[in-house]
């Protein structure tokens, strides 16, 4: 086959003009901070190799975006169904996340991607709710880290619960939402 | 790209996703075995080839029904995947793909994979008959140059 011919066959293949699903970037960049996650905390891991895995990972990541060609965020096995952004209230000026969750048999999977938190003081947690527009809030799970990945677990739909916002609690045995809302947002059906 | 070639490999969206998601958390762990020195986008079309045949070798190792259950045009009878050389030309003509001006791709992608005419293309966009032959020669110039880049290229 002469190089004509090649490009005409390519050309009219189907997987040559195939598109990535929009949510796969997502799906990809999940599963390689899985891999990474125990790579990026080992105290032996030496110079070279976190210096170029750091490369690494934010090479991928352009790599996806330029594979991909759209946005947003999922889990490492599986599509994300729902996907939203967070924004800083006054309280976490400068904070912000993004959230994937995705459908499961045991409920829904929430992984929450959250950076520049305001710092805790001694005693303080943060908690993710999920609200519906009644306001009737539930809660998912608490977490202390400032920045970083949670995975947390809902079992009520995004479908009745869209809106998602994490709070600052005392440890005061009270169930109930503090009220310190430091992000929120929707999120939405994929 | 990486998902391109995939999909050319497994035919299936699905596996293709899965594929796509192997490569680079392989590319991760191998991390430190990058050659700084050498282009990483090679070094990923490789694993992405790897990564997309492995899964075509895993699911040919999966029971399938009696041949003789099987449609003649099932896509299951295609045995093989495609050879190396074709994966790294549809690396490269995706990737030229993607270089390419909206405008241009649009008319190229009608051209070859719906198979329309310059005049039906141009029906198609509202366009100038003029206008969608000289896109369609600027987007074949750049695309033929790709393909000489691949017959340059190391065996």
């Amino acid at each position: 086959m002469n190089d004509l011919e090649l490009l005409d066959d390519l050309l009219a293949h189907p997987s040559t003009w195939a598109e990535a699903p929009p949510d796969l970037e997502d799906v990809v960049v999940w599963a390689v901070a899985d891999a990474a996650a125990p790579m990026a905390t080992s105290s032996r891991m030496p110079h070279r190799r976190r210096r170029v895995a750091s490369l690494f990972a934010v090479a991928a990541m352009l790599a996806v975006a330029v594979v991909v060609g759209s946005v947003v965020l999922i889990g490492s096995s599986s599509k994300v169904d729902y996907a939203g952004k967070l924004r800083a209230t006054g309280l976490a000026p400068g904070a912000h996340a993004s959230v994937a969750i995705t459908r499961t048999d045991a409920g829904f999977r929430v992984r929450l991607d959250a950076r520049r938190l305001p710092p805790l003081e001694h005693g303080e947690f943060y908690e993710a709710w999920m609200k519906d527009p009644a306001g009737t809030l539930v809660p998912i799970g608490t977490f202390s880290s400032s920045d970083g990945r949670v995975t947390l677990w809902s079992g009520v739909s995004p479908d009745d619960f869209p809106t998602l916002t994490i709070t600052i609690e005392p440890s005061d045995n009270n169930q109930a939402s503090s009220g310190q809302r430091v992000l929120m947002g929707d999120v939405h059906r994929r | 790209m990486v998902y391109a070639v995939a999909h050319r490999v497994l035919g299936s969206h699905d596996l293709a996703e899965e594929a796509t998601q192997q490569t680079f958390v392989r590319a991760w762990q191998a991390a430190d075995r990058i050659d700084v020195d050498r282009d990483p986008a090679a070094w990923l079309a490789t694993i992405s080839k790897r990564s997309a045949i492995d899964i075509y070798r895993r699911e040919a190792r999966r029971p399938k029904r009696a041949l003789a259950d099987v449609a003649a045009d099932d896509p299951a009878l295609v045995t093989l995947p495609p050879d190396p050389a074709t994966l790294d030309a549809v690396w490269h003509v995706r990737g030229a793909i993607n270089e390419l001006p909206d405008a241009e791709a649009t008319i190229v992608r009608l051209q070859h994979l719906d198979g329309l005419t310059h005049q039906e293309i141009a029906e198609r966009l509202g366009l100038a008959l003029g206008t969608v032959k000289s896109r369609s020669h600027r987007a074949h110039q750049r695309l033929a140059a790709v393909l000489g880049h691949l017959r340059e290229a190391p065996a």
